[in-house]
């Protein structure tokens, strides 16, 4: 279980257009958070979500303020599932998990197997990813990250381009995974609903990078979307979330669709 | 060639023998020895117009006698293995030189600015310049022997390879590279896993090339300075006048270079890209009953 101290975090990436001024992806933004926890950063496409947890993963650096992701005083073992699946086509599901694992040969292939398994993928070693229809892969993708024992596990989306119904079944798999591994998870969507069924603490974020909002989700594990009691969680900050984007649209002066 | 007796009985029915000979040549399969028998019938055209041209009866029974190991009248004997082994072994050895160079070469480029800033340039030359250079100026270092062959043969086939290399290596997507980056995976796992998979068919486009271009720089090294090889054994032939020999050792190192192609490296690629022919509708996992549909 890891600890993440964001404090003035601040990311400004030159114009795009040459002359242009600079786009501030967030704005400082401080949080905290540690310990067996299942966080989600939830916002409109372009708040800088997918920026933070760039920085996050060491992937992207900060333009201002400071991020540690440590354990125990160290730097954190970080597991990544992103958006699309991300496996090497030309490498077997198994060799794909091996690629990412630190441990010798044989303990390695032991280990794969277990996280396989556990996301409903037993028997799929000597496939290639192209055998593979898109939630398997994904599943694949999720696997591998828990595979590296992380200390953190950061999620982009990780939902987002599959069909509601596999979707479904990923959320409820993720949460059965995750209540057996209690690894602390940093997940990034843009879905209000998906945030809350998932999730013990939700940091929303709004356009200009700034944190709107940062509450906790007290419902126990494992939710289903049909539950009572997380169908009005969910209307009761899809609401507060609503709002916040009309504000932005009528601060800006026009209309965007924005989730 | 087998010819399909139902699809030649229907034919008969409806449109007569041109029809049915029609379908025989105009299908794909009759293509590759529809485009030899042109060839052929184009080089009975052109012995028939130029006197100098020997005709293909000449230089078959030319090849038959040398290959037979026969007589060519007087004290000319027919030979060929020991020249076609020396060049395969100056030529094989040439190309992995030039392959291990080529692929160092690319991948430097290909994936670090400075190193395309330094070296990208310097290959373009590399790539202009013809075999016949490399032929000469590698006979004036080392004089006669098997280095000359070798050297050319690298120098004319390594920047074939390296070019479609530094675009293999350019053409890798960044999410994997990415992906690779936030798993912290070495760099060795990622040159043999990521880099050299993903560049296998720019490899192998390089290879092509390589051996094509490699097989001319081999031979024109053996033509000017060599005393033995499939170059030499040519131009042996033609300045002792006999064009039959000339055109006939031409044709042999064509049927080389064919066979190369389709013996050592189609079946090759073939494996290497394994990955990509698999078909979805072969598999038969089967998901967790439990996973699916539980919610």
């Amino acid at each position: 279980m890891a600890t993440v101290s964001v404090k003035h975090l601040s990311k400004v990436f030159p114009s795009s257009k040459k002359g242009g001024p600079p786009v501030r992806a967030i704005n400082d933004v401080s949080f905290e958070l540690s310990g067996q926890v299942f966080v989600s950063i939830v916002g409109p496409s372009g708040c800088g979500k997918s920026t933070l947890l760039n920085i996050l993963s060491g992937v992207d650096t900060p333009s201002a303020g400071s991020v540690e992701v440590t354990q125990d005083g160290r730097p954190a073992q970080r597991g990544y599932v992103f958006q699309d699946p991300r496996l090497l086509p030309w490498r077997t599901v198994m060799q794909n998990m091996l690629y990412v694992s630190d441990l010798p040969e044989v303990e390695a292939r032991t280990n794969a197997r277990v996280y396989l398994d556990m996301v409903g993928l037993p028997v799929s070693d000597d496939l290639f990813p192209r055998q593979l229809s898109g939630g398997m892969q994904q599943r694949v993708g999720i696997a591998r990250a828990f595979s590296v024992s992380p200390d953190i596990l950061l999620m982009d989306e990780p939902f987002s381009h599959l069909d509601a119904i596999t979707a479904r079944s990923l959320r409820l798999q993720l949460q059965e995974i995750w209540s057996q591994t209690r690894k602390t998870v940093v997940f990034v969507t843009h879905d209000v609903v998906e945030a809350v069924q998932l999730s013990d603490r939700v940091i929303i974020m709004e356009h200009g990078g700034r944190i709107f909002d940062d509450m906790e989700i007290d419902l126990p594990h494992p939710r289903r979307a049909a539950d009572a009691s997380v169908a009005m969680k969910q209307v009761e900050i899809l609401g507060m979330f609503e709002q916040m984007v009309e504000q932005t649209e009528s601060a800006q002066g026009e209309p965007k669709r924005a989730v | 060639m087998t010819v399909d007796t139902a699809s030649l009985g229907s034919a008969r029915k409806t449109g007569g023998p041109w029809r049915t000979v029609w379908k025989v040549v105009s299908s794909p399969r009759a293509a590759r020895p529809a485009a030899y028998l042109a060839a052929f019938l184009g080089w009975m055209l052109l012995a028939a117009l130029r006197p100098r041209v020997p005709t293909p009866w000449k230089v078959f029974e030319f090849l038959w006698i040398e290959l037979t190991g026969g007589s060519h009248g007087g004290v000319l004997k027919g030979q060929w293995a020991h020249h076609v082994a020396i060049t395969m072994e100056r030529f094989g050895i040439g190309l992995v030189i030039s392959f291990v160079i080529g692929l160092a070469v690319g991948v430097l480029i290909g994936s670090s600015r400075y190193a395309h800033a330094l070296l990208n340039d310097t290959l373009m030359v590399f790539l202009a310049l013809p075999a016949i250079i490399w032929a000469f100026i590698t006979v004036i270092w080392f004089g006669l022997g098997n280095q000359a062959p070798v050297w050319t043969t690298v120098l004319t086939a390594f920047p074939f390879v390296s070019v479609n290399i530094v675009h293999g290596v350019q053409a890798i997507t960044p999410d994997l590279r990415m992906m690779s980056h936030s798993f912290g995976v070495s760099s060795y796992r990622r040159l043999r896993h990521l880099i050299l998979p993903a560049i296998t068919g720019y490899v192998f486009a390089g290879l092509r090339f390589a051996v094509i271009v490699g097989w001319n720089g081999v031979l024109l090294a053996e033509w000017f300075g060599s005393a033995d090889g499939v170059g030499w054994r040519t131009r042996y032939w033609y300045d002792a006048a006999r064009y039959q020999g000339f055109v006939g050792w031409v044709l042999l190192f064509l049927v080389i270079i064919i066979l190369i192609d389709r013996w050592i490296l189609a079946p090759m690629e073939r494996r290497a890209f394994r990955w990509r022919d698999v078909h979805r509708d072969k598999i038969t996992i089967q998901e967790r009953p439990e996973a699916l549909g539980a919610a």
